[in-house]
């Protein structure tokens, strides 16, 4: 059975480890918050520590409908909010007789429904609570774009010249990630709530590997979760995050180790380090990294 | 049920609002409409719950994550009466940054705003000067000299070269077709086919970062760059700037005040380490890890202003650097030492194991070095 919206904090973080998500009190009080009060949630954080996961994972346990935009430099109204088909009205224009167009109607069907193509953000504000909209790393796109986002953001509401104002009943749950690769503007921030998520306790780590990757042997688990620690303490251009952790359990488990040895990092590494300057940072000390010693 | 509404009980959201104030208090930007958002925030959960009187503020009055320690502190003074046990670095800062104001003499830009007259007549006078002052190193510079040098430049622009982004803007000879105006035209003609209109991408700045060694052995050039630095930053709007000298801080924020003098005072007291060792690789690398990994030099120019006199271990400069040049677009290199001279030999350690990654090194040590970085910039694409 899927519930509407969470009573407490700690219903929601059950209802997330349903759907295989281990969110801790932090994040579970913010989406918590967002989700009460119908505020969009801004989540950064390192690279892999699933901030995208977690709407998926929104979408999933209450039964909404994900609607992702993935931000890129350049993106537009055209991709992000609607567009129309000039084509079809093109060839509308063409069927149309003289006298059809001094008619009022007939253009006016020209920017109709009919002729409108939905992009993400018009899509979720059509589906209003219906949807979880995931605005995957907005610190991608440039900052003409967060412009574009501010009136949806605070009133959930689009304006269509030709059509008018869309607004959503009730607003659909947004999720924002950033990486930071640069400072979002405040007035974009002003209008969300705010978590950053860091790495998780290697107890936790543990966990979620034993979620996220069902049937891998626990042992194991313990000592690639001991591991990936150590590497994150090597101050390496790319620290791995919770996301490499379950790749390097996976790709452990498919060759069929059971043991982590300096051998077996050095076969494995490519699933976690993926810089060559740290490549040889660790291979200068794989039993190190493997056992700790 | 969830409903965004402030609680009845009076005192517990005054408790809220004096919380608020506290972190004000501490330099967080908190409006009321985040302190409204932090009281129904807390409507629906539990007010006697320290965790979720913790978290709602965090998420509700926090916005960014330098912030998060601020809110720690406060929080944990206000609703747990903890006694500040500052750190003791951050002491040691506290009683450096009132010593470095001391330091940072810098002579006013703008003399008063009374006399204007007099000021511009004195200008004219620069302007017959300027030809003298602009070869003169800046360390042989007179503080009136120096004064009206920054006045000159001042009105400097500093203007990074462009780059073809991804964004497209209507253009009469451009590349794509742009049929949501062809199709407005055409209806406008009652559907009698129009030209066809066209857009074409458009050119950006590309982001300019200054990274200004501060220590000892640059003091003397480090106040004119910071003073270059800040009209770098006015005329251009993506400029980030670094200062190190034992250690790197961003200081692209106390530049954005607007008299030069408080921009400069406000960027004195944020560099602690002002005239102490330096420690280029370290700083260097603290950069690439902190900031130029996060893509904040990613496609731009990063002009570097120090004498190459490192320290640390050659080694981890040569790898910062080694990163640094692939990060960013190009790297400039300003050293003093290199004076007016074209047959410059680098001679520190530091510069000779920096050089490889360099594109372009110049000397910054007097005006027309810095013309010439000026006029150098907008060629490197």
């Amino acid at each position: 059975m899927t519930v509407d919206r969470p009573e407490t904090v700690a219903e929601l973080t059950r209802i997330l480890r349903q759907g295989g998500y281990l969110a801790d009190r932090g994040l579970a009080t913010a989406l918590f918050v967002a989700m009460s009060l119908d505020r969009p949630i801004l989540i950064e954080g390192e690279v892999g520590v699933g901030k995208t996961e977690v709407a998926k994972v929104l979408a999933s346990v209450f039964g909404r409908r994900l609607i992702r935009l993935q931000c890129y430099e350049g993106i537009d109204t055209n991709q992000a909010l609607y567009e129309w088909d000039y084509a079809r009205q093109m060839l509308q224009i063409r069927a149309l007789s003289e006298r059809h167009l001094g008619d009022d109607t007939a253009v006016d069907t020209l920017f109709g429904p009919k002729f409108l193509l939905e992009r993400p953000l018009l899509e979720a504000v059509r589906a209003g609570d219906q949807a979880v909209l995931l605005i995957d790393e907005v610190d991608r796109a440039d900052d003409e774009f967060e412009a574009f986002l501010l009136e949806i953001l605070s009133d959930f509401q689009i304006t269509i010249p030709e059509v008018g104002t869309i607004k959503a009943v009730r607003p659909p749950l947004v999720v924002l990630t950033s990486n930071r690769t640069r400072e979002l503007h405040d007035a974009l921030k002003r209008r969300c709530l705010y978590h950053w998520v860091g790495y998780p306790s290697p107890e936790r780590e543990v966990e979620i590997i034993l979620v996220r990757a069902p049937g891998v042997s626990e042992a194991l688990t313990r000592k690639v979760v001991a591991a990936v620690n150590r590497l994150r303490a090597l101050d390496l251009a790319k620290p791995p995050g919770v996301a490499e952790t379950i790749d390097w359990v996976r790709t452990l488990e498919v060759l069929g180790e059971t043991d982590l040895d300096a051998r077996t990092v050095d076969e494995t590494i490519g699933a976690v380090v993926k810089e060559r300057d740290d490549l040889d940072v660790v291979r200068a000390n794989l039993d190190g990294i493997a056992t700790g010693a | 049920m969830g409903s965004p509404q402030v609680p009845d009980e009076a005192p517990f959201v005054s408790v809220l609002v004096a919380f608020a104030d506290e972190l004000r208090g501490e330099g967080l930007a908190v409006g009321s409409g985040d302190v409204l958002s932090y009281c129904s925030a807390m409507a629906p959960l539990d007010p006697a719950d320290l965790l979720d009187l913790y978290w709602a503020g965090r998420t509700t009055m926090v916005t960014r994550r330098d912030q998060i320690p601020v809110y720690d502190r406060a929080f944990k003074r206000f609703f747990l009466d903890e006694v500040d046990s500052l750190p003791e670095p951050l002491r040691h800062t506290i009683r450096n940054a009132a010593q470095t104001q001391s330091v940072l003499q810098v002579p006013a830009t703008e003399p008063g705003t009374d006399d204007r007259r007099d000021q511009e007549a004195k200008l004219g006078l620069v302007a017959s000067e300027a030809e003298v002052l602009r070869n003169k190193a800046f360390a042989a510079c007179t503080p009136d000299e120096l004064a009206s040098l920054r006045r000159i430049m001042a009105r400097m622009r500093l203007a990074p070269p462009k780059r073809r982004t991804r964004r497209t803007s209507p253009a009469r000879d451009g590349r794509a077709p742009d049929p949501r105006r062809t199709v407005r035209e055409t209806m406008r003609m009652h559907g009698e086919p129009s030209k066809v209109f066209w857009r074409e991408r458009r050119l950006r700045l590309r982001p300019l970062i200054l990274i200004l060694d501060v220590s000892g052995s640059m003091a003397d050039y480090s106040r004119h760059l910071l003073q270059f630095a800040y009209s770098a930053k006015r005329a251009h709007a993506r400029v980030e700037v670094f200062c190190f000298g034992t250690r790197l801080t961003r200081i692209t924020k106390a530049l954005e005040r607007r008299r030069v003098d408080d921009a400069m005072e406000q960027a004195a007291k944020t560099v602690f380490d002002w005239e102490g060792g330096t420690r280029i690789g370290a700083s260097l690398a603290t950069f690439v890890r902190d900031w130029g990994r996060r893509g904040v030099c990613r496609g731009g120019i990063v002009v570097i202003c120090s004498d190459g006199l490192d320290r640390g271990d050659p080694h981890v400069l040569a790898t910062a650097m080694e990163r640094l040049s692939r990060l960013c677009h190009r790297v400039v290199w300003m050293n003093p030492h290199k004076g007016s001279g074209q047959s410059f030999q680098p001679s520190t350690l530091g510069m000779m194991v920096a050089a490889p990654f360099v594109d372009i090194l110049l000397s910054g040590h007097n005006l027309r070095s810095l013309e010439e970085l000026a006029a150098t910039l907008p060629t490197l694409n």
